[in-house]
């Protein structure tokens, strides 16, 4: 067992170097193949950060209070939302200074100036932690008995939603990059194990003719195909790694109010994602190449 | 000492009604039948194109009957698994008119190949790989390269990868086709010999002088059809009106 192991090593090696051509012309492909599939996990990973950002935002809910509530029942509700493990902060802002703050707003300008009285509700201002349970508080606010029956709430459910959806079509289209730009590379492999099979064909046949197993004769290209995969993860990854940071400080000071920020942490992730991608489609693409290629 | 084939005894090689056509459509043999106890020791004789050749190929299982069927050691050869495919190359020793060395590998890795493959332990590949040079008197050329052998020495390690596993068959196409008649004639005592220690030895050859010297069984194909099946023959039917053929 290991002495096949220590063969197949050694004729994968033979094999790699031999037809170094091709398999040069396979790593760099395969490289940039990777390349790109980092750049996307990259921009995942800094989209995904942009929106954490941005979600910090919209996570805000404004609950408007009807006018005969007493304040003790305003309180109370404060104190119970508070509570709520999901909500970071609530604050009052009564009918006053929510018309201080409309008044404060450029934009409301014209209108500030036509109001006749005090028409703004007291509001409680809610800051909840995920953008996926707004709904859940807005919900529970318009339940409260002391809520504005005719605006409850400023919260606007489409555009989070569609702000989620978004997110997650984002993902989709990304992953399904990723896997076209797998089988590109399963595919290039299998085309080094094909043209290294017919470099060695004469010794596939001899190693046929004495009684070699089917799987002593194609685990060198598996191997190779492995090595293959390796390599190329290896330079992609390193290429990555050295550009990643230098990009992000530029792509920073050009383009500042996209809160994107360098993640070394992030790095190991890439680097584990990486290296088994290259070793798995490596292993991949040299089966389905010995298995069509290498027959007996 | 020589072993007498015992034709009363089960034949170890048995050809039952086998019919090869080639996917081009080439009808390479006919109806062939044909049984060959342990130790016997046949030639193969014909024109070129009379399906030899072919018939080497069935009995190492490179291609499967198109019909009919062929038996080797009691298996089945059209139904035997792919996977038992290796154990069944392992007791035949196969020699060509091209000798098959790799060209990279000395003539002690040429022979010591073949048992690599199969992932012997290196002192029993050392002590078989110096027995099986020394029967083919290659004992001293361990490091030289095929490249810088004659072509008679090429064969005799071609001999030697074969014997390497202790066939209990032989099986060679125009051994001595590529050599002159002295050097074709070492080569073919060397087969003598090794039938003589008890393997069965089936043989392709043009080599008429040979055969008629011999005079060992020898089996005629014509047209993908045997001829001819002589226990003591010549590579002609009749020496006192030879056959010319028209090619
Ligand atoms: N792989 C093949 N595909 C198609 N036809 C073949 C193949 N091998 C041999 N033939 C044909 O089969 C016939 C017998 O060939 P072969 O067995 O090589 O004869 P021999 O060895 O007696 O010269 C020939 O007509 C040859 O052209
Ligand atoms: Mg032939």
């Amino acid at each position: 067992m290991l002495r096949n192991l220590k063969f197949a090593f050694n004729s994968a090696w033979q094999s790699f170097w031999r037809n170094l051509a091709v398999s040069l012309a396979a790593v760099l492909s395969i490289t940039l193949i990777l390349i790109l599939a980092g750049i996307n996990l990259l921009v995942g990973h800094a989209f995904s950060q942009v929106l954490d950002g941005f979600r910090d935002k919209v996570s805000e809910i404004s609950i408007n209070v009807s006018d005969d509530t007493p304040l003790p029942n305003v309180y109370d509700f404060q104190q119970q939302l508070a509570a709520d493990p999901r909500v970071t902060s609530v604050k009052f802002v009564t009918k006053d200074e929510a018309l201080t703050q409309f008044k404060s707003d450029p934009q409301n300008g014209v209108l500030a100036q036509q109001i006749d009285g005090n028409p703004l509700d007291a509001k409680l201002d809610v800051h909840v932690k995920n953008l996926g349970d707004v709904a859940a508080i807005d919900a529970k606010a318009r339940q409260w008995s002391g809520v504005d029956p005719t605006d409850p709430t400023n919260y606007q459910g489409d555009f989070v939603n569609r702000m989620l959806q978004l997110s997650q079509w984002l993902g989709l289209a990304g992953a399904a990059l990723l896997v076209i730009l797998l089988i590109v590379s399963v595919v290039i492999v299998m085309n080094t194990i094909r043209t290294a099979v017919y470099h060695r064909r004469k010794e596939i046949e001899v190693m046929k003719l004495v009684g070699a197993t089917e799987w002593f004769v194609r685990g060198p290209f598996v191997i190779e195909g492995i090595m293959t995969g390796l390599v190329a993860a290896a330079i992609a990854l390193a290429l990555l790694v050295i550009s990643y940071e230098p990009v992000v400080a530029r792509f920073k000071s050009d383009v500042g109010f996209i809160p994107l920020s360098y993640d070394p942490a992030f790095i190991s992730s890439l680097a584990t994602d990486l290296l088994l991608a290259g070793a798995l489609l490596g292993a991949l693409g040299s089966y389905i190449g010995v298995r069509r290629y290498v027959r007996i | 000492m020589v072993l007498t084939p015992d034709f009363a005894t089960r034949p170890v090689i048995s050809f039952q009604h086998v019919f090869k056509t080639y996917p081009t459509g080439t009808e390479a043999l006919r109806d062939v039948n044909l049984e060959v106890p342990e130790g016997d020791f046949l030639f193969l004789v014909g024109p070129s194109g009379a399906g030899k050749s072919t018939l080497v190929r069935l009995l190492i299982r490179e291609e499967k009957p198109s019909k009919g069927k062929i038996f080797v050691d009691g298996i089945e050869l059209g139904r035997m698994k792919r996977r038992r495919l290796p154990h069944y190359r392992r007791k035949v020793g196969l020699v060509f008119q091209d000798f098959k060395l790799l060209p990279n590998l000395t003539v002690y890795e040429n022979v010591a190949f073949a048992m690599r493959v199969l992932g012997d332990p290196d002192h029993e590949i050392q002590a078989r790989v110096a027995e099986a040079l020394d029967t083919v008197s290659l004992s001293g050329k361990e490091h030289t390269y095929p490249a810088n052998l004659s072509g008679g020495e090429q064969q005799r390690v071609a001999i030697a990868r074969a014997l390497a596993h202790a066939p209990r068959f032989i099986i060679a196409d125009e051994p001595t086709g590529n050599l002159d008649p002295a050097t074709a004639w070492e080569i073919m005592q060397l087969f003598l010999r090794i039938n003589a220690r008890g393997a069965t030895v089936v043989m392709a050859t043009h080599n008429r002088e040979i055969v008629d010297l011999l005079r060992r069984r020898v089996i005629a194909i014509d047209a993908g059809q045997i001829a001819r099946d002589d226990r003591s023959g010549r590579y002609h039917e009749d020496v006192a009106k030879p056959q010319v053929r028209v090619q």
